[in-house]
């Protein structure tokens, strides 16, 4: 025993030796190997810090620990950025969830089970003047003289806006007769007699304004409101990154939809305030500049040309004071019509410049968003979305915005922001689903206009028979309508008969498109994942089940990705280390010919010989590589401290906030240069077996 | 007395490009336990293509070599490296010492390789021999710190710690002053005589040569003449 102790002392002696003498390769290998084990450990354990984040973000955001949706899928299921994305691929369906629910739950290691649908809807909305037409029809229904005279001069002052919008289209349209037609209309508008003093403003004046003067306001891009249906119940209890920031949260049995802040922000902010923060974000937030950057360059030009965003939200008091405010401020003109000299005055306001900007965009929101609509939809109203059902008929849906939520330390990112929560009943008939109320709301429609259930055979009788339905007098409309409807535009207006709430029950069952299901230990989720496929598939429930990675689609994939990358880097960055280990074992075996030759002579093995040359390699691979993963363990508690900033939106997603906060991973820091040292090693079998090839004859040779 | 190296009708024969080198031809020989003998001729002759075969570092084309009656032609590299840590021992012209080994470490290095030693008798045969060959208070130092003849004196140290049945050395003083080879001769021919070790060496030095107890010259591959003192 101590011979071979001795033995290995003398071998390791011998391959300092050699180290010591050959300190550059020493170096230069050591270094190479050190840079790998530094990657590697600062690669692995960030990949293994994203993975934990992005594992929080997801499956505390939407996801679960596992999805399960129908094996009659056509598409993926893909949360997050999948080819379909989430509103439209077609991910079948589960018809009744329950008895999927009642299999899962029997497992033990299943915590929640949450039914959910995906689906993405229109959301309808008018035009600023829609908007004020709106609300003049509401201040006549209230009959408060002082508020229509308001109305009707905010609308006066959006058409006096409008004609100069058309004079300066007529110079480019190429349908002059078009633009005759419209001229004709607005100064039908315009003239003062249509909105008379002391002369009602009927109906058909607002249907006037609405169908022909409102459109020559320009119309709206439309949104697409991505959604998720779910029991909120259930939901809220298992999505701990769900968060109320504005208004209130859904309740279960309540109908409505909660607005993510990210969609609001987006989509439905206005449009100047949207240009500033983003400005101001990339600007103040980052660090940047308007000068030195063209797309800050474009978002300032578009900012400057944005000014009917701010105007036509304006009544005459309000624009007389701003533009007296603007004037104070130094931004003058000298128009004496109001509506040129305050779109001047505005334009001039949002021409922002790297000086100019951060004041710009304070006196904005002091002086300017109190005076116009921030937000198009605020809690507490009611939106109508618009979705082409499954069976392919349109659906539309009035849904009462509850509030604006947030997923927890996902503030600032797009893909966490992009979807917008509603109850699953709601859900069920956007999807086009026959519900307990909207099969009452059809019931009620058809007593409405007189519908009734007729055999086939007896269909042409009781069409065109006596009394039949193409004889009968129309029948009076029972539903309310608004205002005196003249002849020429006589409309239907049915109010929504949908109920607000509904019975919890209904979302105990029924249809859902897919299911997030909880775990109460997410580490044993592989596991669960195969029990849980055997227990469905044993069950006759044919479904897939996903983990949250898979679910998310192609942000899942993102570590794997990752992963890979680093994985493909490391190993050219070894097979380059290995070559040159290689390869200067092979070129030093010359050198130590003699040596190698002495010692084969006086009686060591070959093996002796592999033995000593991978010491070597060893003995440089576990300096390089501990060294390495000491620098990088340093890195990482540095790095720790201060977090690393998200780049981007989507690095906020995957980072599961604005900064990551590495940590040390000490399996990662002890294994890697362990392995690393281990395949540096066996990777120089080869050299070192041809330096046993060395003869012992080689030792007479006369070269020293 | 019996003979410890053997050899019967030995050829070598190494091939140059597409041609063949007749380093030896039809050589037989034998040598006997105890005898000082040299291999002598001029450059060229064979001497070191003969010890490379009595020492086991190569193989006969034809013929044979036996080590104490075993025949190694057909032996594994293993078995002959096993023969050579065994049974032989090895003097070099340039020293061959391991120069990031203590003198004390070069000597040991052998019975290291053999691996049945304690440390006790590892460090007694070692300092025996570092005493018989006047190095004890050099022990601790390195090759590169040591002149010529005591670096060869730490190599017949190192040939001997073994205590093999045969000593081969080839040129021991080639890269010696004459006053220094002549010692390392006399050292040798004493340990030849204490320890009864076969000591086989090549020189062309008329002055070593009288030294030795027999002479067995080589022209041409063949063995010429032999001598006996």
């Amino acid at each position: 025993m101590s011979s071979n102790i001795a033995q290995f002392r003398l071998i390791f002696a011998v391959a300092l030796r050699n180290l010591w003498l050959d300190r550059l390769r020493t170096i230069i290998i050591g270094g190479l190997i050190g840079t790998g084990a530094f990657l590697a450990v600062i690669g692995l354990s960030l990949l293994l810090d994203v993975q934990a984040s992005m594992r929080a973000s997801i499956t505390q955001s939407i996801a679960g620990d596992l999805q399960i949706y129908s094996a009659g899928a056509k598409d993926k299921l893909a949360l997050f950025g999948g080819s379909g994305f989430m509103g439209r691929a077609d991910i079948g369906s589960l018809p009744d969830f329950a008895p999927y629910r009642d299999a899962v739950l029997g497992h033990p290691n299943v915590a929640a089970f949450v039914p959910m649908g995906l689906d993405m809807a229109v959301l309808s909305r008018g035009n600023e003047l829609d908007d004020a037409i709106d609300a003049l029809r509401v201040a006549l229904k209230a009959g408060d003289e002082s508020i229509i005279t308001g109305r009707v001069d905010q609308i006066k002052f959006q058409l006096d806006q409008v004609k100069l919008e058309l004079a300066a289209r007529r110079l480019l349209s190429s349908d002059q007769v078009e633009i005759d037609q419209q001229e004709r209309d607005l100064a039908r508008a315009l003239a003062p007699e249509f909105f008379s003093q002391g002369k009602a403003i009927d109906e058909e004046h607002l249907q006037f304004l609405e169908t022909k003067i409102a459109p020559l306001s320009g119309e709206k891009l439309p949104t697409y409101l991505q959604y998720i249906g779910t029991d909120i119940a259930a939901y809220r209890a298992n999505f701990p990154k769900f968060k109320v920031i504005e208004g209130a949260a859904l309740e279960p049995g309540q109908r409505g939809i909660m607005l993510s802040r990210k969609v609001r922000e987006e989509l439905l902010k206005n449009g100047v305030a949207k240009l500033f923060d983003k400005l101001h974000k990339r600007l103040v937030k980052r660090g940047g500049t308007i000068s030195g950057d063209e797309e800050n360059q474009r978002f300032a030009t578009d900012l400057s040309k944005q000014y009917q965003q701010i105007l036509s939200y304006l009544d005459r008091p309000n624009a007389e004071e701003l533009s007296a405010k603007l004037t104070a401020r130094g931004i003058k003109d000298d128009s004496p019509d109001l509506v040129q000299r305050l779109s001047h005055q505005v334009s001039a306001f949002l021409t922002v410049d790297d000086k100019n900007f951060s004041e710009r965009y304070h006196w904005f929101y002091e002086h300017i968003a109190p005076k116009i609509k921030l937000y198009e939809v605020l809690p507490g109203q009611t939106i109508t979305v618009r979705n082409y059902t499954r069976s392919g008929y349109i659906k539309t849906l009035p849904l009462k915005v509850h509030g604006i939520y947030n997923f927890d330390g996902l503030e600032d990112s797009d893909l966490a922001g992009v979807l917008n929560i509603m109850d699953l009943v709601s859900f069920r008939e956007l999807y086009g689903q026959m519900t307990d109320a909207s099969r009452k709301e059809l019931e009620a429609m058809r007593a409405q206009v007189g519908m009734r259930d007729v055999k086939s055979e007896d269909a042409e009788a009781a069409l065109f028979g006596d009394g039949g339905l193409a004889s009968a007098a129309p029948s009076e409309a029972a539903s309310e309508t608004v205002g005196d409807v003249s002849s020429s535009n006589q409309a239907l207006i049915v109010k929504p008969t949908l109920a607000d709430f509904f019975d919890p029950a209904e979302v105990q069952n029924g249809l859902a498109l897919n299911a997030a299901v909880r775990l109460k230990d997410p580490s044993q989720q592989n596991r669960t994942e195969a029990e849980l496929r055997d227990k469905l598939d044993q069950g006759g429930y044919k479904v897939n089940i996903v983990d949250w990675q898979q679910a998310s689609g192609i942000v899942g994939q993102f570590v794997n990705i990752v992963g890979g990358t680093l994985v493909f880097a490391l190993s050219v960055i070894f097979l380059v280390a290995f070559v040159i280990i290689n390869n200067s074992i092979i070129v030093g075996t010359l050198n130590r010919t003699r040596e190698i030759g002495t010692m084969r002579a006086i009686g060591a093995q070959r093996s002796f010989i592999v033995t000593l040359f991978l010491a070597e390699t060893g003995i440089t691979g576990m300096l390089g590589a501990f060294s390495g993963a000491v620098a990088a363990t340093a890195i990482i508690l540095m790095a720790g401290r201060k977090g690393i900033p998200a780049a981007n939106d989507v690095v906020t997603f995957i980072f599961s906030g604005p900064r990551l906060y590495p940590v040390i991973h000490w399996q990662v820091v002890t294994s890697v240069p362990l392995l690393i040292t281990l395949f540096a090693t066996l990777a120089s079998i080869y050299a070192a077996r041809h330096a046993a090839k060395v003869q012992p004859a080689d030792a007479t040779q006369e070269k020293e | 007395m019996a003979a410890v190296v053997k050899i019967a009708g030995v050829e070598k024969v190494y091939p140059l490009g597409k041609t063949e080198v007749r380093a030896l031809s039809g050589i037989d020989l034998s040598i006997d336990e105890g005898e000082f003998t040299t291999i002598a001729g001029p450059s060229g002759c064979g001497k070191s293509t003969l010890l490379n075969l009595i020492g086991c570092m190569d193989i006969p084309t034809r013929g044979e070599v036996y080590i104490e009656g075993q025949p190694i032609a057909k032996l594994s590299d293993r078995e002959l490296t096993r023969l050579r840590l065994e049974k032989l021992g090895f003097i070099f012209q340039s020293f061959n010492l391991i120069p990031v080994l203590t003198v004390f470490q070069n000597v040991e290095f052998p019975l290291l390789l053999q691996g049945r030693w304690t440390r006790a008798e590892r460090q007694a045969k070692v300092t025996a021999l570092l005493a018989e060959v006047d190095l004890l208070k050099q022990q601790q130092q390195r090759s590169s710190e040591l002149s010529g003849g005591q670096r060869q004196r730490v190599a017949i140290a190192r040939a001997l710690v073994t205590n093999p049945r045969i000593v081969l050395a080839d040129e021991p003083t080639a890269n010696l002053d004459s006053a220094t080879g002549e010692r390392i001769i006399e050292l040798m021919k004493n340990i030849n005589k204490t320890h009864k070790t076969t000591f086989i060496f090549s020189t062309h030095d008329p002055q070593v040569m009288r030294q030795a107890g027999r002479i067995v010259r080589l022209k041409d591959g063949h063995v010429a003449a032999e001598q006996r003192s």
